[in-house]
C-alpha cells in the first residue's frame, strides 16, 4: 500500500511541478505582452504598474523587464534593491535554481523583440504540495493500519478463537484418552460444522475404544480360564504319567526279580534252553525298565523349575565323559574341543550331555575308528554346541521324526534304545529357551546342535 | 554606430548587448538632452524616431491604406528634420507585417502624397493648423511636440517632462483619420477626446 501511495503522490507531485511551471509560464506571457507598450515607449511607470499586478501571485517574489540592451528597466517588488536581479539577461525559458523557479520570458510585439521580462518564483507552493502529500500517506498508512489492527482483532475473534479452542480442545482429550469430551460449538458458519464433525468423530472413537476395552476384558478373562484349563489338564497328565510309571514298575521289578531267582536258584537244574529263556525275559524286563525310567525321567522334567547357573561346558562335558567311559565300554574316540560357559541349569545340561554322547557312542560303534568331536560356537547373542560322529548316521529326510517321542529311525536289533533319549534333549534345550536341530547321512555319521540363548547369559 | 546597434538588436549576443550598453550609455549621457543637431540628433529626437517606428507595431490602419502587400508604410517628416538619419537608420532593413518601411522628407504639405505617420517639425509651427485640417481624411497618423498640437488638429503630441517622453493621444482625430490604437499604448498616454 506504501508503494502505492508513494507512486501516486510521486506522479501527482511531479505533475503538480510540471502544472506550476507551465502556469508560470503562462503568467510570464501575458505580463510580456502587456509591457510591450511600456518597453517600446520606455514607459517606467507604466512598467512598474503591470509588474506590481504579480502581487496576486503569492509566489512570485521578484520580476523585472529588460530592454533590448540588456538594461534592467523595471523591477518588481519596488523596494527589492536591483542588486538581487541578475546583471545580464539568459536564455528563454524556466529552470529551477537552488530553491527558486527563474523565467526569461521575451517581449514581443507582432514580430518585434523589444526585451526581456524576467520572472523569480519560490518553490513554496510545491513544497508545501510536496509536504501535504506526505501528511496525507502518514495518515492515510496510520488509519489503515488501525483500521487493518480493528479488523483483525475482530476477525481473530470469530475465526482464530474457535480454531484454537478446537485444537486445545483436541490436544486436552489426546492428552488424558478422555473420549467423553466434547468441543463447544460457536457459531452456525463452516467453523460451526467443523466443531459438529469433529464431535461426531470424539463420539465414533469413544464408541470404538469401549469396544476395544470390552474386547480385552473378555480375551483376558478367555485366556485366564484357557491356562487354568491347561494348567489343570497339565497336572493330571504329569500325575497320570508318574502315577502309571511307579504303577508300571512294581509288576515289572516282580517280573525281574523273579526270573533272576529262577535262574540262580535252580541253576543247577535247568538246561541251556530254559537258561537262554530266562535270558530273554531279564533283558525285555530290563529294556522296559529303561523304558519306564524315561519316561519316568521325561514327565518329571515337566514339574521342575530351573535353577540357572553359571555353567563351564568344557568341564561339564569332561565329567560326563569320564564318568560314560567308566560305566560303559567302548572303543570311540571322544575329542573335546575348549567350550564356552553359559548359564543354564547344570544337571539337565549334564542329562543332555550324557544323552548326546551316549547316542554317539553308540551309533558310532559300527564305524572302523569312531571318532566323535564335541565343539561350540556363537551365533550372534547364542551360543551352539554340536556333538560329531562318524557312525551309522541316519536318513536326513527323516530329520523331522528324530527328537519325537519314542521315534527311532533305526530298529531295536540293529541298536538298543527307547527313543525318549532326543525328546527329552529337546524338551531341555526348548525350556532353557534353545532350539534343537541335526544333519545326518546314512553311514557317514551325524551331527547334533543345540543352542542356548546369549541373553541367559547375564 | 549603425553595427552596433544591428548587435544590439540580434537577441544572441547578449553579451555584447550588456558590454555596448555599458559603452553607449556613458556616451550618450554626455550628449545634452535637448540640443537638436542636423547630423547627430539628440538622444530625445532619437527616442522619438524610435517612438514613430514603435508607432507602425501599436497603430491600425484602415485596408485601404496598404492595398498591396508590398505597398511600403511610408514616415514622413515634414519641416526640419531633428532626426539626422537615425529615423532611416532605425527603420533600415525592418517590415511591418510585410510592409517594408520607408521615410519621406517633406518640404511642403502639396508634397504628401499618402503617408501613414507624419512627423510635423515646421519652423516656428507656421502651417501647422492647416497642414492639419488638410490631412483630415488621409488616415495619416499626425505627430508633434509642439505644445498644442493636439489642440491644432494633431493625433499624437510628445510632451516631454523629467527627462521622459510622455505622449498625448486625440482621440476625435485618430477617430476622423480612421484609425485604431492598441489599448496597450492607450494605457500609456494620456487620452485627450
Amino acid at each position: 500500500m506504501l508503494l502505492t501511495c508513494s507512486a501516486f503522490f510521486a506522479y501527482e507531485f511531479l505533475t503538480f511541478r510540471k502544472t506550476t511551471i507551465s502556469q508560470l509560464t503562462t503568467l510570464g506571457k501575458i505580463i510580456a505582452s502587456n509591457s510591450t507598450a511600456a518597453l517600446a515607449f520606455e514607459s517606467k511607470d507604466e512598467a512598474d504598474q503591470i509588474l506590481a499586478a504579480l502581487s496576486a501571485e503569492p509566489h512570485v517574489v521578484a520580476a523585472g523587464l529588460y530592454t533590448a540592451n540588456g538594461k534592467l528597466f523595471s523591477h518588481y517588488p519596488a523596494n527589492l534593491a536591483p542588486k538581487h536581479f541578475p546583471g545580464t539577461v539568459q536564455k528563454d525559458g524556466f529552470s529551477i535554481e537552488e530553491s527558486y523557479i527563474i523565467g526569461y520570458q521575451p517581449v514581443i510585439e507582432g514580430d518585434r523583440w523589444l526585451g526581456t521580462l524576467y520572472l523569480r518564483s519560490d518553490m513554496k507552493a510545491i513544497n508545501q504540495r510536496f509536504l501535504l502529500y506526505i501528511g496525507i500517506v502518514a495518515l492515510v498508512m496510520v488509519f489503515s493500519s488501525l483500521l487493518a489492527y480493528f479488523l483483525t482483532e475482530r476477525l481473530q475473534k470469530r475465526i482464530s478463537d474457535p480454531i484454537l479452542l478446537l485444537a486445545e480442545t483436541a490436544k486436552a482429550i489426546s492428552d488424558r484418552q478422555d473420549y467423553s469430551v466434547r468441543a463447544t460449538k460457536l457459531g452456525n458458519d463452516e467453523l460451526g460444522l467443523l466443531t459438529d464433525a469433529f464431535n461426531q468423530m470424539l463420539t465414533r472413537i469413544e464408541e470404538q475404544s469401549q469396544e476395544i476395552i470390552s474386547f480385552n476384558q473378555d480375551l483376558e478373562q478367555k485366556v485366564n480360564d484357557r491356562t487354568m484349563q491347561l494348567e489343570a489338564a497339565n497336572r493330571e497328565l504329569e500325575a497320570f504319567s508318574y502315577s502309571v510309571s511307579h504303577d508300571l514298575r512294581a509288576p515289572l521289578r516282580a517280573v525281574h526279580g523273579y526270573a533272576r531267582i529262577l535262574e540262580e536258584d535252580y541253576h543247577s537244574v535247568l538246561d541251556e534252553e530254559a537258561k537262554r529263556l530266562l535270558n530273554v525275559v531279564q533283558q525285555n524286563a530290563k529294556q522296559m525298565g529303561m523304558l519306564i525310567d524315561d519316561l519316568l525321567a521325561f514327565s518329571r522334567l515337566g514339574r521342575k523349575e530351573l535353577t540357572k547357573t553359571e555353567v563351564s561346558m568344557s568341564e561339564l562335558a569332561e565329567s560326563v565323559v569320564s564318568d560314560l567311559n567308566k560305566n560303559t565300554p567302548h572303543n570311540a574316540r571322544i575329542i573335546i574341543q575348549p567350550l564356552h560357559t553359559v548359564f543354564a541349569d547344570r544337571s539337565l545340561l549334564s542329562q543332555v550331555f550324557v544323552n548326546l554322547l551316549s547316542n554317539a557312542i553308540k551309533y558310532s560303534s559300527v564305524a572302523q575308528e569312531p571318532v566323535i568331536e564335541v565343539h561350540s560356537y556363537t551365533e550372534g547373542p547364542d551360543v551352539v554346541v554340536e556333538v560329531k560322529d562318524n557312525g551309522a548316521g541316519f536318513d536326513n529326510q527323516y530329520v523331522n521324526k528324530l527328537f519325537g517321542v519314542f521315534q527311532r529311525l533305526h530298529s531295536s536289533e540293529e541298536f538298543e534304545g527307547t527313543g525318549v533319549g532326543l525328546a527329552l534333549v529337546k524338551r531341555i534345550i526348548t525350556k532353557h529357551g534353545g532350539r534343537v536341530w541335526a544333519y545326518g547321512e546314512l553311514n557317514k555319521g551325524a551331527s547334533f546342535f543345540f543352542s542356548l540363548p546369549g541373553e541367559l547369559k547375564r | 554606430m549603425e553595427v552596433l546597434r544591428k548587435l544590439i538588436k540580434a537577441k544572441q549576443f547578449s553579451w555584447l548587448r550588456s558590454a555596448s550598453s555599458a559603452i553607449l550609455i556613458p556616451f550618450l549621457l554626455l550628449t545634452s538632452w535637448s540640443s537638436p543637431n542636423q547630423s547627430a540628433p539628440s538622444k530625445e529626437y532619437q527616442l522619438k524616431a524610435v517612438f514613430l517606428f514603435n508607432f507602425t507595431q501599436f497603430t491600425t490602419w484602415p485596408p485601404h491604406a496598404f492595398p498591396e502587400p508590398e505597398t511600403p508604410v511610408i514616415i514622413g517628416v515634414l519641416g526640419n528634420n531633428p532626426f539626422g538619419n537615425y529615423l532611416s537608420q532605425t527603420v533600415k532593413g525592418e517590415t511591418i507585417n510585410g510592409h517594408p518601411l520607408v521615410i519621406r522628407y517633406y518640404k511642403k504639405v502639396e508634397d504628401i502624397d499618402a503617408c501613414h505617420i507624419l512627423f510635423i517639425n515646421l519652423p516656428k509651427g507656421i502651417g501647422t493648423k492647416e497642414v492639419l485640417s488638410n490631412l483630415k481624411n488621409k488616415n495619416t497618423l499626425t505627430v508633434g511636440d509642439a505644445p498644442d498640437f493636439i489642440g491644432q488638429g494633431g493625433i499624437i503630441q510628445f510632451v516631454t517632462s523629467d527627462h521622459k517622453i510622455r505622449m498625448k493621444i486625440n482621440m476625435e482625430a485618430t477617430r476622423e483619420a480612421d484609425l485604431t490604437f492598441s489599448a496597450k499604448l492607450l494605457r500609456l498616454a494620456d487620452i485627450v477626446n
